[in-house]
């Protein structure tokens, strides 16, 4: 006989990502959900945004399918970390971010980051408990990115173009890329930056501060 | 890549209504999956077939509906369905103001069970 199931298949990740939500909510932290292509520059990016904190509490969560490289970069500068191996898996789930609250203090954090797996495609799907999600693409993947990955920019808040050091070795256009991604995603905030030269890093910052800030008042 | 958790999470759910109300056996579940969900139907397939062994559901074949990307246009008024995974203007008149509606499903409709 037939039966009506009428669920959602990912309702039970985004059932606890609202309970890591509400746990972030009452400890006062703003959330980031970090996503790009393997190597775009997510923990470069951290780097830069920790060096330029100024009084702003950053922690980190590193996702990676093995190793513990990017926690160690990240630790250098003394923000409370840890490190996710997800063994396989393309991405973090809620599941996996729920079991590590406890290694974090979170009353000591204003903004949390979370490093997702280095993947253009499946991270966006998984909710992980996060305000917000920001997506790099760092412009040597190519032009062509937003329209073959639709679904990251879709999704996220903030696009962070990195690498634009790289300019005059590339062959890309970069205002097909903001073009594409603005068509996908209209309220989608744009950043071009170079975590090598460290230009446009300031106004990246300053937003995640407003941004961040404008949360803890509401 | 990641249509392995997504077998999982789809044999839980299942799994557990079964229980539940008491049947023995899931026969058929209907799924319906949009284009734009970052699933490949295929693979769902192929990691469902992989880890339903030794449950409930372990002669339990996947019946997909494939939901097509679909919108409405806020300039005229249109509702319209496209072939690609997204929208970028409104297929009918250009317009670049518009609704997603569907597409995105990762959803369990009913399933079959004795
Ligand atoms: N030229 C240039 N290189 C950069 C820039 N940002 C990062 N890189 C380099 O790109 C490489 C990858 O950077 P990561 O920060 O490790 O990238 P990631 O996204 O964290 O990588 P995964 O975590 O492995 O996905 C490193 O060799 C960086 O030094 C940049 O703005 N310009
Ligand atoms: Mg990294
Ligand atoms: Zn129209």
């Amino acid at each position: 006989m037939k039966v009506k199931v009428a669920a959602k298949i990912l309702e039970a990740n985004d059932r606890i990502a609202l309970e890591n939500r509400k746990i972030f909510d009452g400890a006062g932290v703003f959330v980031v959900n970090l996503m790009s292509g393997p190597g775009a520059g997510k923990t470069s990016l951290l780097e830069k945004t920790l060096a330029k904190k100024d009084g702003l509490r950053i922690g980190v969560i590193e996702g990676d399918i093995a190793g513990s490289d990017d926690a160690e970069r990240i630790e250098k500068f003394g923000a409370p970390v840890v490190q996710i191996n997800t063994g396989g898996a393309c991405h973090l789930d809620a599941n996996m971010i729920s079991d590590v609250l406890d290694d974090l203090p979170l009353n000591e954090i204003d903004l949390l980051f979370i490093e997702n797996v280095g993947n253009l495609v499946c991270p966006a799907e998984f909710k992980v408990g996060e305000d917000m999600k920001v997506m790099l693409l760092s412009i040597a993947e190519g032009h062509d990115k937003p329209l073959k990955y639709p679904l990251m920019f879709q999704e996220s808040s903030a696009l962070v173009i990195n690498k634009i050091d790289l300019a005059p070795y590339v062959d890309v256009d970069v205002s097909k890329i903001r073009k594409d991604a603005l068509s996908l995603n209209p309220g989608l905030k744009m950043f071009e930056v170079s975590c090598r030269t460290g230009e446009g890093l300031d106004a990246w910052v300053q937003w995640l501060r407003e941004t961040a800030g404008k949360h803890r008042v509401s | 890549m990641h249509e392995v958790s997504i077998a999982a999470n789809l044999l839980e759910i299942v799994s557990e209504q079964c229980r539940k109300e008491g049947y023995r056996k899931i026969e058929s579940i209907h799924l319906k999956i949009g284009r734009a969900s970052g699933i490949m139907t295929d693979a769902l397939l192929f990691a469902f077939d992989a880890i339903k062994t030794d449950s409930l559901a372990k002669d339990a074949v996947l019946m997909i509906d494939e939901i097509a990307v679909s919108g409405r246009c806020r300039d005229c008024g249109r509702n319209f369905t496209v072939e690609e995974e997204y929208v970028l203007q409104c297929p009918v008149c250009g317009g670049a103001s518009f609704q997603v509606s569907g597409g995105r499903e990762l959803d369990i409709v009913d399933m079959e069970v004795s």
